[in-house]
């Protein structure tokens, strides 16, 4: 399972030229493989997404010797893997939002109170980040698959856990050196009470920040997602979601290549499209992130 | 945090991680001399134990070992190729008798078998921590030594399967006593010594590696020198070890063998059929005042079992599961060449389980399905359980099937433990594939499937089945017994208490440039034996 | 210094005992071991004889304490599965092999990545930086399964210039090694070249141009030594990161290492194995971090507070 892309968005400030460059190039990608058909997958996909039909089982697409009425091909039932991967766009896209959201939000929170209140707060809360560091999430989530089974809800914990902690302490770094600036000072001075300070002061501040690093995590969670239906613990059959999409098919990987690669690809482009688009939207939010 | 430059603790990092990389590839050990061998790749045992009643499913020594029952590599009937040259119970089955073969010997100079090693196997391997399999047809017997090569067995109660017990199938490897009394239970676990055509050389995790005993005491001694066993659960990387002659024969699922066959492999299979395959409406707690019976679930009502049944296209999933290659199963736990076979119940297969998806339908609403049931709502289990990798996509051909004729159905992920501990929570309301590998003879089978005393993975029960099957257990008249087997199975059949799904042999696939062929009868729960009967080429 | 030590010592310390707590908590709660290690058609009562021989049967916090009480003793029972071996005795067999792949999945990453992002931060916006840019995200933007998969029937099979799988030479490790520092390099290469891209800027490294030495002398060993900190700090990221990855790609190459063996133990319910396993996760990244801390304090006073 990939860490949180902790160690590149910590210091990493300056994005490569391609990004600045050319930000529309990502934002069409993601377009076109992400945000559409996850809107408006029961218009555009060819066929039901769960209707198998085995006599046209494992057709090969139409480039490689298939007919149009299978674009892309099918899959071990006769699914259209195109209809698949194209509602495979609204999982992919609503684990990421609802993971990310969670994540960033409880990271954030504790993140702000640890670095905020310093002392015995940020000493608890650090050993708590510890010990999620610590703990292979791989493992945590194989041991909550056997307790509970495997769920959208186990997926979303799990992503959650992984970024939990990563957000905490990003954000606690950020506010350490925030409430030493004179703002806070002043606002101290002219009798503002705590919460005031932190969500009026010092929220404001990081929150480039923590956009920008949360666009980031979008990539990882779909590549966690594939790792844990790599391991059948990810999101429930039948669900067409990408990483459950490339983890079934790759036993065919010789045969039936087009079973794994196409949902494979749906990913590469995502993935890239965000970190590029990431990389873009730290320039413009957050150009003095290294400088911390 | 901000960052200093220092060189000196760059350096100082740097090199300790630095020295950490260069031992770690000095580490890395050279490869051994190419030889005679011949390397199979395979799902991994139960577990790596050289300690065979310590795991569920134990085979990587299956080929040091063995039993002393064995098994025709043909028919798979039991035969004298194991340590017994003859054995008979008395005439109500409580006392068996075995006589050794006096020219069995031990691997590594631990002398001739006897009727003591015999005693001593029984008892290590029927303690209260054994996970072994099949134990409960072994327990509950008291050895006699009799002399050096006769031992006989004393039950309180009829033992019929006590043979099955000790053949493929069974748990008993015969351990020797001389070395657990030289060395104890850890002489087993270092260099354990067996009377099988192969002696153990080293486990490494991920591999076991074994040599030809020459001069085996049976006689036959096999034409290659080595035999390496590695353990892969990726079917990719299985079919690639293959495909590129690190592995001269490869265990990899159905829908890879035509993978194999393109690129010039060769498919070897069990002469036998070597499991049934059934889905099994599961948690059908219907005896009188059970606690456990749930009156919610559609299932109870044997109309909703016929549709789900008739709901089923059986040559779709035959085609799209097992790529064509699986026989029609009739009954669940009934096998032609076993006792108790009904013939007539293949011939009514097709008129009373047929594809008939408007059928189906019309018995949902006969029976008032969704309304007439709390919880209308089939949960079909996806689970992989070891030998089964096609179970999570038959759960989903399942769902399409009932959904099209009119079922409201959801997929549960459950791992395979999880499900049996549904089972033994007498709560498994579920539906989910089961096997019945290696075909067990018919009176294990229904014990093991209708009785509430049976393996945690079946659930149907009621009053009027396991009164049939426990006067069966109880019989000894041999006619009695079939009558009553076919009886059973009759009922079974109408009552539909699960979908029969397929019933199959164990492919492997083999490279022709090493290996001729292989004879193995399918009796074993992984399918394979017979190691010695690895052909290999000239 | 000596304090500084002791407080993250004790830390540590009661982190591994929260870990222990948390996964204590979590085996148990995904069910026994009973039902995952007997065979299919084992009955009632056998399950019923395991119970009891196990302890299972007894209170849940009796179960830890007894467990607790063990470890204290450095014991962590005799695996479930795996019988006749210690929990830990297990663990430390396959744990040479994680190590073995997994530093030298460290090392390709380090040997990749880190002249990679010198090369793009030395030539910000050439096709160097571009391309160094591509395959960073391609690193991020495929599951690091299907890479292997992918890697095996490549060079394994079409190709057959290495071996597919399994544990034996050095050619046995470099397909799993670059798919597991696969993902690193990106994360890596990123780093390096933002913290090379702050050194070049710095007035000594400006003064040491100023001063007529070499371009190359310049990045290479003026900026890289000082900018090399800062990929350095993220070792401790980076072992947890492998020891993780090896998990999915241990399976994959049939490497038997401790991420294999994590599965199996989880699948199996072989509590004393998965209690060994996370332990030794979490020491060998505790360990790992607790240096680069060190590191940090004695480079660094003022983080002693």
């Amino acid at each position: 399972m990939p860490p949180p892309a902790g160690g590149v968005a910590r210091g990493s400030g300056r994005s490569f030229g391609l990004a600045s460059r050319y930000p529309l190039v990502p934002i069409t990608i993601l377009m076109i493989v992400l945000v559409i058909p996850s809107f408006f997958a029961d218009l555009i996909a060819p066929h039901d997404p769960y209707a198998a039909s085995v006599p046209n089982r494992l057709e090969p697409p139409v480039f490689a010797g298939g007919t149009w009425e299978f674009p892309l091909g099918t899959d071990r039932l006769g699914r259209d893997i195109l209809s698949r991967t194209i509602h495979g766009a609204k999982y992919a896209l609503s684990i990421s939002l609802v993971g990310i959201f969670l994540g960033t939000i409880l990271g954030t929170a504790v993140g702000l109170a640890a670095g905020y209140f310093r002392g015995w707060t940020d000493r608890i809360v650090m050993r708590v980040v510890d010990v999620s560091f610590a703990l292979p999430s791989i493992l945590l989530a194989l041991a909550l698959a056997a307790a509970f089974g495997s769920s959208f809800e186990g997926v979303i914990f799990v992503v959650v856990f992984v970024l939990w902690s990563y957000f905490a302490r990003q954000v606690r770094g950020e506010v350490l050196s925030l409430r030493e600036r004179d703002f806070v000072a002043r606002a101290r001075v002219a009798g503002a009470g705590h919460g005031r300070i932190i969500f009026r002061h010092i929220l404001p501040n990081v929150m480039n920040t923590v956009i920008v690093l949360a666009t980031l995590q979008i990539g990882v969670v779909i590549i966690l997602e594939a790792s844990l239906s790599f391991l059948g613990i990810g999101i429930p059959r039948p669900t067409p979601a990408w990483g459950l999409l490339v983890a079934d098919g790759r036993a065919l990987v010789v045969s039936a290549w087009w079973v794994s690669l196409i949902p494979g690809l749906a990913i590469l482009l995502t993935v890239l499209s965000v970190n590029l688009f990431g990389d873009w939207l730290r320039d413009r939010l957050d150009p003095k992130l290294r400088q911390r | 945090m901000a960052h200093h430059a220092l060189n000196l603790s760059a350096r100082l990092a740097g090199s300790t991680a630095i020295g950490v990389m260069a031992l770690a590839l000095l580490t890395a050990a050279s490869d051994a001399a190419a030889v005679e061998r011949v390397t199979i790749v395979m799902d991994p045992s139960a577990a790596q134990t050289n300690r065979a009643w310590a795991t569920g499913g134990a085979f990587d020594l299956d080929a040091v070992y063995q039993r002393l029952i064995g098994n025709d590599p043909e028919t798979g009937e039991y035969d004298s190729s194991g340590l017994a040259e003859s054995w008979e119970a008395n005439e109500d089955f409580t006392t068996w008798i075995f006589r050794l073969k006096p020219e069995a010997e031990w691997h590594n100079d631990w002398g001739p078998v006897t009727s003591a090693d015999v005693a001593h196997s029984y008892e290590i391997q029927t303690g209260p921590d054994t996970l072994a399999t099949g134990v409960a047809s072994l327990r509950g017997g008291t050895a006699e030594i009799i002399d050096d090569h006769t031992i006989s067995f004393h039950f309180d109660e009829p033992k019929m399967d006590f043979d099955f017990a000790n053949a493929g199938r069974g748990s008993m490897y015969i351990y020797s006593k001389a070395q657990f009394d030289a060395e104890g239970v850890e002489g087993y676990d270092n260099e354990p010594a067996g009377t099988g055509h192969f002696r153990f050389v080293e486990r490494e995790p991920g591999r076991v590696l074994l040599e030809t005993v020459q001069d085996h005491w049976s006689g036959t001694t096999p034409d290659f020198n080595e035999l390496e066993l590695r353990f892969t659960l990726e079917p990719a990387t299985k079919l690639a070890m293959l495909l590129s002659g690190e592995a001269d024969i490869s265990v990899i699922p159905r829908e890879l063998l035509g993978d194999a066959t393109g690129s010039g492999m060769e498919v070897v299979t069990s002469e036998q059929p070597s499991k049934q395959v059934v889905v099994m409406p599961d948690g059908l707690y219907m005896k009188e005042g059970d606690p456990a019976f749930n009156p919610g679930l559609p299932w109870t009502d044997v109309r909703i079992r016929e549709a789900m049944n008739r709901a089923l296209n059986r040559d779709e999933i035959v085609e799209a599961l097992y790529d064509g290659e699986a026989e029609p199963l009739v009954r669940y736990g009934m096998h032609e060449t076993h006792e108790g076979y009904v013939p007539e119940l293949a011939e009514r297969f097709e008129a009373e389980y047929g594809f008939d998806p408007e059928r189906a339908t019309q018995l949902l609403e006969e029976a008032g399905y969704p309304d007439a049931f709390e919880e209308p709502v089939i949960p079909i289990v996806s689970t992989v359980s070891p030998g089964s990798p096609e179970y999570p996509t038959m759960a989903e051909l399942i769902q399409v099937y009932f959904d099209s004729v009119g079922f409201q159905t959801e997929i549960i992920e459950m791992d395979w433990a999880s499900l049996g501990a549904l089972g033994r929570g007498r709560e498994a309301y579920v539906i989910h594939p089961v096997q019945n590998a290696p075909i067990r003879p018919s009176n294990v089978a229904l014990t093991n499937t209708f009785l509430e005393e049976g393996s945690t993975y079946h659930g149907y029960e009621d009053d009027a089945l396991t009164a049939i099957v426990e006067k069966m257990a109880a019989t000894i008249d041999p006619k009695a017994r079939e009558d009553l087997m076919r009886e059973a199975f009759t009922y079974a059949f109408e009552n539909y208490t699960d979908m029969p799904m397929v019933s199959l042999h164990h492919p492997v696939a083999v490279n022709p440039e090493a290996i001729v062929t292989w004879q193995y009868p399918g009796v074993t729960s992984n399918g394979l034996s017979h190691w010695h009967l690895i052909d290999t080429v000239e | 210094m000596s304090k500084f030590f002791l407080v993250r010592f004790s830390e540590a310390i009661v982190a591994l005992w929260a870990i222990t707590v948390i996964v204590f908590a979590l085996t148990h709660l995904s069910g026994s071991p009973v039902d995952a290690l007997l065979p299919d058609d084992a009955t009632p009562e056998q399950a019923q004889m395991l119970i009891e021989e196990w302890g299972l049967d007894r209170p849940l916090l009796v179960q830890y304490f007894t467990f607790l009480g063990n470890v204290l003793q450095g014991d962590f029972g005799d695996s479930l599965k795996w019988r006749g071996q210690t929990a830990m005795g297990v663990v430390l067999d396959h744990l040479p092999a994680t190590l073995q792949l997994g530093s030298f999945a460290v090392l390709i990453g380090v040997v990749v990545a880190v002249p990679l992002g010198v090369l793009a931060a030395a030539r910000k916006n050439s096709a160097i930086d571009t391309s160094a840019n591509v395959l960073a995200l391609l690193g991020q933007s495929i599951p690091n399964f299907w890479l292997g998969i992918i890697l095996v029937w490549l060079f394994g099979v079409t190709l057959g210039w290495l071996p597919t799988s399994g544990r034996g030479g050095f050619s046995h490790m470099i397909l799993p090694a670059i798919a597991m520092s696969w993902f690193q390099i990106a994360a890596l290469t990123r780093l390096t070249r933002s913290a090379m891209l702050d050194v070049l800027d710095a007035e000594y490294i400006k003064l040491a141009r100023i001063k007529g030495l070499g371009e190359r002398a310049v990045v290479w060993k003026h900026a890289l030594r000082n900018a090399a900190i800062v990929p350095l700090t993220y070792f401790g990221v980076l072992a947890g990161s492998i020891l993780t990855g090896s998990v999915v790609i241990e399976t994959v190459f049939a490497w038997p290492g401790i991420g294999w063996l994590a599965i199996e133990a989880i699948r199996g319910r072989d509590y004393p194995v998965v209690q060994s396993v996370v332990v030794v996760f979490a020491v060998i990244y505790i360990l790992a971090n607790l240096l680069v801390d060190l590191l940090y304090a004695y480079v660094d006073p003022r983080i002693r507070r």
